[in-house]
């Protein structure tokens, strides 16, 4: 494992030589990492760099030259001068038969497994495991339980790593799960009465490297080779962990942690892998939308984009932005508040603040929206009434905010406004008034960038496509900001990043192609502001 | 200088029909007391097929009467004419089974690359060759027409010598 970032007193380096390739790393580095250095996987279980070393699975095991014995590479540190075989004869003939061990009371189920085609047993097996088994006594047998949450423990598949037992001791701090019986009936139990509800407790499921711990929540929907998988920004707080969504046939059907040692480690709390169905929602809006006389017709991009901005001349824009936007969108949005001397605002949905007690600054937190942090740097207010501000003669334009929180009065006051401009993935109900309807895609089906709690841009990929008509956000506004007489233009949403990190302090310095996967802090001292 | 002719004798032994026809008719009259018969009377008659025959598919069910397919998908993966339609779900029992498992007769090329890769020997390909239907639909074939399907199902190995050895 890496030092965390926060000691850095230029720990001595060592240099050694694994598979031929010499590599040199921080004294203490395991010889697993140390191979990751050199470009080599040494194949393992129990070992996590996100969990305290076990030494349990008897996979790791490597040639090390002048050692007697093979040594486990997650519990050996690396010495200067050593020279270290992974494939060596001796290494692969013990970890065949560590796989033909693990494997006797393993039921090879793979057909019916969800971990299939993302299992580090099969692909260890099929990489250097033997064709065929030996074993021909009956397997050892013990029915599926229900460990609470969204985990479910598919004892036969069970390889014992433990994963599960120190993420649960030492990164939860919630002992929930140990070791139960000895021998050949060891199995992963619960402790007496309780059960895995804690609120990050499904990562033992992305933690567990073979199919015994599955989330229910996917179990038998889809297969691993099946999904399309795009790198994105968990959208349901202002944590901001990284994430893969993973797509089939245009629909989302899990959401899954990527490792990002600044925001989130390994992890993502239940609360957010799970709640990713309204980014599959049927009741989009997909079509322009204009009224006319009697009603809202169906109309096309040009013509309601013209009249959105016939609509906004000469008044006052107030804008309802959803805090879930990104950078790009509000960014133009606030050119927009700008241009029409107008103001902008927004509520944003609160709930319970959840720690992960093991990660430092690491929480499900309260307010549940991806991008609150880049709504108010970029001048909405925020606020439990953002319709307060709004003048009788101002044009409302709703931006994909969620309206059904904001209780009865608001929701009046906007029926009875009279100049309103959705721009939105949805039509809210009740707004058949509406002047325009501009059609979005979701965070799922655009890329832009995220600002975090701490002020660190992340950005995000697309994983779907768009419903019907609908358009990227920074697209549509930039059109609208077009029609109603600005002059820039914005082709990517790369060029109103630029625009943005030219015009705002706190993106200063900040390139769209260089955030990478894992986005970039702010240059000031702005760490700790949002706490 | 005028052009001379001369009348040649027609040459009646060789180029008179009746040798001909009384070598064809021989021909004829020989097979029709030779037992090797080529012409099959379809339907009344037909001509037994090889056992690793490749026809329209058929599903495999458990004693119960149930699909043995449990949805693993590996055969629409291994597909290349990508015919197989599969949605795998839960039966009441929690065991996997298909909720969906479809096959386009037209888009398949008999392959017999699902039959292989079938880890349950559940879908086969089957020695049958009679598919007409009088709509396109139909050749979608379902769960329940593959299961119902009754002729003997393809052998693309010998049992004896799985490996071809």
């Amino acid at each position: 494992m890496t030092a965390p970032p926060a000691v850095r007193a230029a720990p001595k380096m060592v240099t050694l030589t694994i598979e031929g390739r010499q590599v040199t790393v921080p004294e203490g580095t395991n010889l697993i990492e140390a191979a990751k250095v050199a470009g080599v996987l040494v194949p393992h279980y129990c070992y996590h760099p996100g969990l305290p070393v076990a030494g349990v699975c008897r996979m790791c095991l490597v040639d090390v030259e002048k050692a007697p014995k093979l040594a486990p590479g997650c519990a050996t540190a690396v010495a200067e001068g050593q020279v270290v075989h992974v494939h060596s004869e001796k290494a692969r003939e013990a970890r065949k038969g560590v796989l033909e061990m693990l494997l006797i009371n393993h039921p090879l189920d793979c057909p019916i497994c969800d971990q299939s085609g993302e299992c580090e047993l099969q692909d260890y097996t099929f990489q250097e495991g033997r064709d065929g088994s030996r074993y021909r006594e009956p397997k050892r047998f013990n029915p599926v339980e229900d460990f609470g949450g969204d985990v479910l423990y598919v004892t036969n598949r069970c390889i014992l790593c433990t994963r599960c037992v120190r993420f649960m001791d030492d990164v939860a701090h919630e002992p929930v799960l140990n070791v139960s019986e000895r021998g050949d009936r060891a199995t992963i139990g619960k402790f007496e009465g309780a059960d895995l509800t804690h609120p990050w407790a499904a990562n033992v499921v992305d933690l567990c490297p073979v199919g015994a711990l599955l989330s229910k929540d996917f179990l038998n929907k889809a297969r691993a080779w099946e999904l399309d998988r795009a790198a994105s920004v968990c959208p349901n707080c202002t944590q901001g962990c990284n994430s893969v969504l993973e797509v089939r046939d245009n629909v989302v059907v899990r959401m899954k942690p990527r490792s990002n040692e600044e925001v989130n480690h390994f992890y993502l709390c239940d609360a957010g892998r799970l709640d990713y169905r309204w980014l599959n929602r049927a009741d989009r809006a997909d079509q322009p939308l204009v009224h006319t006389g009697d009603g809202l017709e169906r109309s096309d991009w040009e013509p309601a984009i013209a009249r959105a901005a016939a609509v906004l001349a000469g008044k006052r824009a107030y804008v309802l932005a959803s805090p879930g936007l990104s950078n790009e969108a509000l960014f133009l949005l606030s050119q927009l508040v700008q241009r029409t001397g107008g103001a902008g605002a927004f509520r944003v949905e609160r709930g319970p603040e959840a720690p992960l007690a093991g990660v430092p600054d690491l929480a499900l937190r309260a307010e549940r929206a991806a991008n609150v942090m880049g709504a108010e740097l970029l001048g909405f207010a925020k606020g439990d009434a953002p319709l307060s501000g709004l003048n009788a003669d101002d044009v409302l334009v709703i931006a994909d905010h969620d309206l059904s929180q904001l209780g009865a009065a608001a929701l009046e006051a906007i029926d009875r406004h009279r100049a309103v401009i959705v721009i939105g993935t949805t039509l809210p109900a009740g707004l058949s008034h509406a002047a325009v309807v501009l059609p979005l895609a979701n965070v799922a089906e655009e890329e832009g960038t995220l600002t975090n709690l701490r002020g660190r841009v992340q950005r995000y990929f697309q994983a779907k496509a768009a419903p019907g008509l609908a358009r990227p956000a920074w697209f549509v506004l930039g059109d609208l900001l077009a029609a109603t007489g600005a002059t820039e233009q914005y082709w990517t949403p790369g060029e109103v990043f630029a625009a943005l990190a030219k015009g705002h302090p706190h993106f200063a310095g900040m390139h769209y192609d260089t955030l990478g996967l894992k986005g970039a802090a702010p240059a000031g001292a702005l760490a700790g502001a949002g706490a | 200088m005028a052009p001379t002719t001369r009348v040649l004798d027609r040459p009646t032994g060789e180029v008179s029909y009746l040798r001909a026809t009384l070598s064809g008719m021989t021909q004829t009259l020989k097979h029709l007391v030779n037992p090797h018969k080529v012409t099959v009377q379809y339907p009344h008659e037909r001509e037994s097929i090889s056992p690793r025959w490749r026809g329209t598919h058929r599903m495999l069910t458990t004693e119960d009467g149930k699909a043995k397919c449990v949805a693993c998908g590996l055969c629409p993966t291994v597909c290349p004419a990508n015919c197989i339609k599969l949605v795998p779900g839960e039966d009441e029992r929690g065991n996997r089974y298909p909720l969906v498992f479809e096959i386009d007769e037209f888009r398949c090329i008999f392959c017999g690359y699902c039959q292989e890769v079938c880890p349950e020997e559940a879908i086969h390909l089957g020695r049958h060759y009679e598919n007409a239907e009088y709509s396109r639909a139909s050749f979608v074939y379902d769960l329940e027409r593959l299961t119902a399907q009754t002729h003997p199902v393809s052998q693309l190995w010998d049992p004896t010598d799985p490996k071809g050895e």
